[in-house]
Formats: structure tokens, sequence, C-alpha cells
């Protein structure tokens, strides 16, 4: 079995039974219909990444049916939409860990499934992700995670190593926590462990996936402000997968709302939270009334 | 009836896949990948040093007590205790170092590859590392094979001595019926190094084969924790049976035909 069938075999084993709903769903509700409405992102510098009518299933579970989306250059970008609707699985198209059935992905303008391998790990070197756990290296301290990336790619030396994965750790405010082990760790600082490492080798585009998940109120609007602060100094397209509404409110420049593989409605946050269209309301509104039901 | 084909068409799929991937490591270590690593794979290498080595010589020497025991008190009960070396010889050198060596192998190194790899596959580490442009296979599969022909050579030669000393002590020492230099007049008329080397080779495929064994159900893991667990077992059924496949083997090639029983002249 190759890696990548393995990664799509686990994918599926994780979301069959969600997805399995939604199928069911779509003959019972059959009220809403996606438009797909796109509004352009207002930015001068055009998409750091393109989804083409992109369709990917695991057997008979279709995740993404024809997505189409834009994340645009030097934006907080935020994709949103109900659980096991399929915004994970855009990420790892994003870096490659998946490849589309139908469709294209591109990163800067290059096709990411028409890359050899060689390209497809040089690719990787232009993003910087954070997992949900944070996925730390368990036999590493935290200043060794911080560092991998760097010893990996760049033959900087030991002493400058040092000086940029404590500047990361600073601004992440683990600056006394580089000798603990993940383990010695709360959720919320190996995440924050995990968003230093992404950015240590100063990527384009970072990815985040839910870093909300499993936060308090609190710490969840604290790393909201920190990923705000870094893309003020750092630029780049930075997309968050999320849920959670408020850190939309609080972070998003651009919204991008995925349901049932495909995208309701993207374009500006400002427009996004006044839109009509009645799923995209009832979704920013976190209301019970509307399309989306508990199948 | 088509049911009755499953099963079986499930598991050569399954060789398949296991085939494949052993193919891919050693791809790794042939094309050199693997060496755009080698810091990884001396930590490896030490990590094995560190963590089985005594436990393995540990065992080796056990059953090399016991094989000098049951040598001796068979060649009492026939009249012939100077002979108790032909069992120390065979016994140790033939069979149950390179069995003893598979079985902590299996026990200690193969399942904490399945249990290290696949808690990293679980824990979205794995996925960290290719998208930070690391190759998971170069760096996770690679490194820890290389480590493996790197130590295991030199830890089952050692375990071949403490199986010897335990022989002599338990022979000569413990039982003594048999004068140290009657001991060792048999016991090396009994072998001679092509031997060792037969021995060595019988018990480094089966590292290697334990090796990668877990490393693919580590790699492979999927489904949580239990997953992972489950995943653990399968690797150490199956290398027990390849263990075992590998030794009867081993014994039948290199010795079926020519034991090297100098009886009689």
């Amino acid at each position: 079995m190759s890696e990548r069938e393995t990664e799509e075999r686990e994918q599926e084993e994780e979301r069959g039974s969600t997805e399995g709903h939604e199928q069911d769903s779509d003959g019972d509700t059959g009220e809403y219909e996606h438009h797909g409405e796109t509004r352009d992102h207002g930015g001068d510098d055009g998409d750091a990444i393109e989804f083409i009518d992109v369709k990917k299933s695991f057997g008979a579970n279709t995740i993404l049916n024809g997505l189409s989306l834009g994340i645009p250059e030097n934006q907080i970008s935020m994709i949103l939409g109900p659980s096991g609707t399929g915004k994970s699985v855009c990420i790892n198209h994003m870096v490659g860990l998946l490849y589309p059935d139908e469709g294209d992905v591109l990163v800067h303008g290059e096709s990411v499934p028409q890359m050899a391998d060689d390209e497809l790990f040089a690719m990787r070197k232009k993003f910087g992700v954070l997992f949900q756990d944070g996925a730390l290296f368990g036999s590493m301290n935290v200043f060794d995670n911080v560092a991998f990336p760097l010893r990996q790619h760049t033959d900087k030396g030991e002493d400058e190593v040092g000086d940029i994965v404590n500047k990361r750790l600073k601004e992440v405010g683990l600056a006394a926590a580089g000798t603990r082990m993940p383990n010695e760790l709360s959720g919320g600082m190996r995440k924050r462990a995990g968003f230093a490492r992404a950015l240590v080798l100063d990527p384009d585009i970072v990815l985040f996936d839910e870093p909300d998940s499993g936060l308090d109120p609190v710490r969840t609007a604290l790393l909201c402000e920190l990923i705000m602060e870094i893309h003020e100094e750092n630029g780049g397209a930075y997309v968050v997968i999320t849920h959670d509404i408020m850190s939309a409110r609080r972070v998003a420049e651009y919204i991008a709302i995925l349901w049932k593989g495909k995208i309701v409605e993207s374009g500006p946050a400002d427009e996004l939270f006044n839109s009509a269209n009645q799923f995209v309301r009832q979704f920013l509104a976190g209301e019970a009334q509307g399309p989306l039901g508990m199948e | 009836m088509r049911n009755a084909f499953q099963k079986p068409k499930g598991w050569v799929e399954a060789a398949g896949d296991i085939v494949k991937f052993f193919g891919r490591v050693f791809g790794e270590l042939f094309s050199g990948r693997v060496f755009r690593f080698f810091g990884e794979a001396l930590r490896q290498s030490g990590v094995l040093i560190l963590g089985s080595t005594l436990v393995i010589w540990n065992l080796a020497f056990i059953l090399g007590l016991t094989c000098g025991i049951e040598g001796a008190y068979f060649n009492r009960s026939v009249g012939a205790p100077a002979y108790a070396g032909v069992f120390s010889a065979w016994c140790d050198l033939r069979e149950i170092t390179p069995y003893s060596f598979g079985y902590m192998l299996s026990a200690k190194v193969g399942t904490g590859l399945v249990a290290e790899i696949g808690a990293m596959r679980i824990t979205d580490e794995v996925d960290a590392l290719e998208v930070m442009g690391i190759s998971s296979m170069t760096f996770l599969c690679g490194t820890r094979l290389l480590a493996a022909l790197f130590v295991f050579p030199f830890m089952y030669v050692g375990s071949v001595g403490m199986a010897f000393f335990a022989s002599y002590i338990a022979v000569v020492q413990q039982i003594g019926e048999v004068s140290s230099g009657g001991f060792f007049l048999i016991f090396w008329m009994f072998q001679n190094p092509t031997d060792l080397i037969f021995s060595l080779t019988k018990a480094f495929s089966m590292a290697v084969v334990i090796v990668l064994v877990g490393l693919y159900y580590g790699y492979t893991a999927g489904g949580g924790p239990v997953g992972v667990g489950t995943a653990t077992a399968k690797s150490m059924v199956l290398n027990l049976i390849l263990v075992h496949l590998i030794g009867m083997l081993g014994t039948q090639i290199f010795w079926g035909s020519a034991p090297r029983a100098p009886i009689g002249g």
C-alpha cells in the first residue's frame, strides 16, 4: 500500500460516518442548492492557491464535489464550514498529501498533482503548517522541534539556529519552555510551539488546521491575536481552517464557506458577514433555523 | 464459494503490499537518499545499542545455560559425558542463539517500531515531516533500517559469545564432568568459522525482516490508538512466523546436506 493510499484510507475511515449522513441528507432536504457565489477578494497580489473544480472521493463518500476556490496572497483567509465537510481534506490537497480525483490544485500557479516527488518536497518548503494538536515530535524537546526544519533545510550554524528559534519561541510566548518535552506542555502550548515551528523557515503560506480546537475562549482569542500580529509582521498567505465563528470575526480578511464539498460563498469577510445567502447567514449567526440541520 | 476465496485474496494483497513496501525502504538505502539523514541513522543506532543489547545478550546467556545443561545431562545418560560440547556447539550456534535473537528483536525492536511510528502517524507527526519537505519514508524508515544494518551484526556476534560462555559455565563449571580442555576439543571440532557466518546470515536475515515488518505496520497504522495496538499485535504474529520460517530454511540450506558432524573419524 502506498503512502498516499494509506493517507486516503485513513481519511476515509475518519470521515466515513459523517459524510455518509450528508450523502443521505441530499435527497431529504433538497431545499438549498449551492450557487457558489465568489466575490473578488480585493487584493492586488492574485491568488497564492487555487482549487479548480476539484473532486475527491473516498470509496463511496464524495468529500470535495467540484470545489473551486482562490486563496488570496497576503491576506488571512478562513475556510469555514460544518464538521466533516472536507476542510482538512482541502489542506491536504494544498500540500500534496492528497491528490484530487478530478480538477487541479495550483500553488503559485504550479499544478501540485503534476509535480514529481522532488518538486513536491521543494514546493512544500513554501508552507508552514500548524496541525490540530501541534504535531510536535515526541522524541525532541520544544527547542529541537522548532529548530528541526532549520537544521534539515539550511546550512546555518547552531548559533544562528539558536537565535532564530529563540526569537520564534519568544514571539509565541514560549521563551522559557525550550527544554520541555511535548508531553509536558498543555494543549495551547503545544499549538503555540507548532506555530513557532511552522514559521521558522519564513514560509510564504501558512496553514492552520483548526487552531482553536480544544482551547478555551480566552486562549483562542490570544492565539487569534498572535496570528494577526505575526501576519502583520511577516506577510504571506495565511489559511485558517475552522468552524469557530468568533475566530472568523476576529481574524479573517477573506472567508470561504464550504459545505458538502463545494463553496457556498466566498469573499471579503465584511461582505460575507452581511451576506443575503440563507446558509451563510445561518452558519455565521450560529442559528438553529436554516438549511443546515443535524443530519 | 466466492467468500471462501476472499480471505486468501486479502492475504495475497497484503503480502504484495508488504513486499512493495520492503522494496521502497531498500530503495531509500540503495539510492543513497538515506545518507542525507546519516545523523539520524547514528542516533537510531545508539537507541538500538542502548535499548536492546543487554536484554538480547541476557536471553542468549540463559538459553546458552539451558543448552549446556541439557547437553551435559543427556551425554551423561548415554555414557559419553565428554561429548557435551557437541550440544553446545550445535545448539548454541545453529539454533538457539538465532532464535533467541529473532524472538527478542520481534518483541523489543519490531513492536517498538510499530508503536513509535504508528503513534507518529496518528498524531500527524508523519504528515508534519512531509509538509516540511522531508520524505518520511527516508527519514523514518530508511534511517532505521540503516541503523539495524550497522548494529545487528555486532550485537549478534556478541550474543553467540554470551551463549558459548554460558554453555561453558554450565558444562565445565556447574556440572563438571568434563575438563575445560576436553570440552573445547569437542566444542571446536563440531564447528568452524563458516558455521559462524552461516549462523550470522540466518540471524541477520531474521533481523532485517523483523525491522521491515515493524516499519511497515507502523508506517501504515491508522484508526487511532486501537489501530496502532492491532498493528503491533499483527507485526508480532507475522514476525514470529517469519523467524521460524527463516530458521527452518537456514538450517536446511546451510547444514541440511553437510551437517559437519565428524563422528567416527
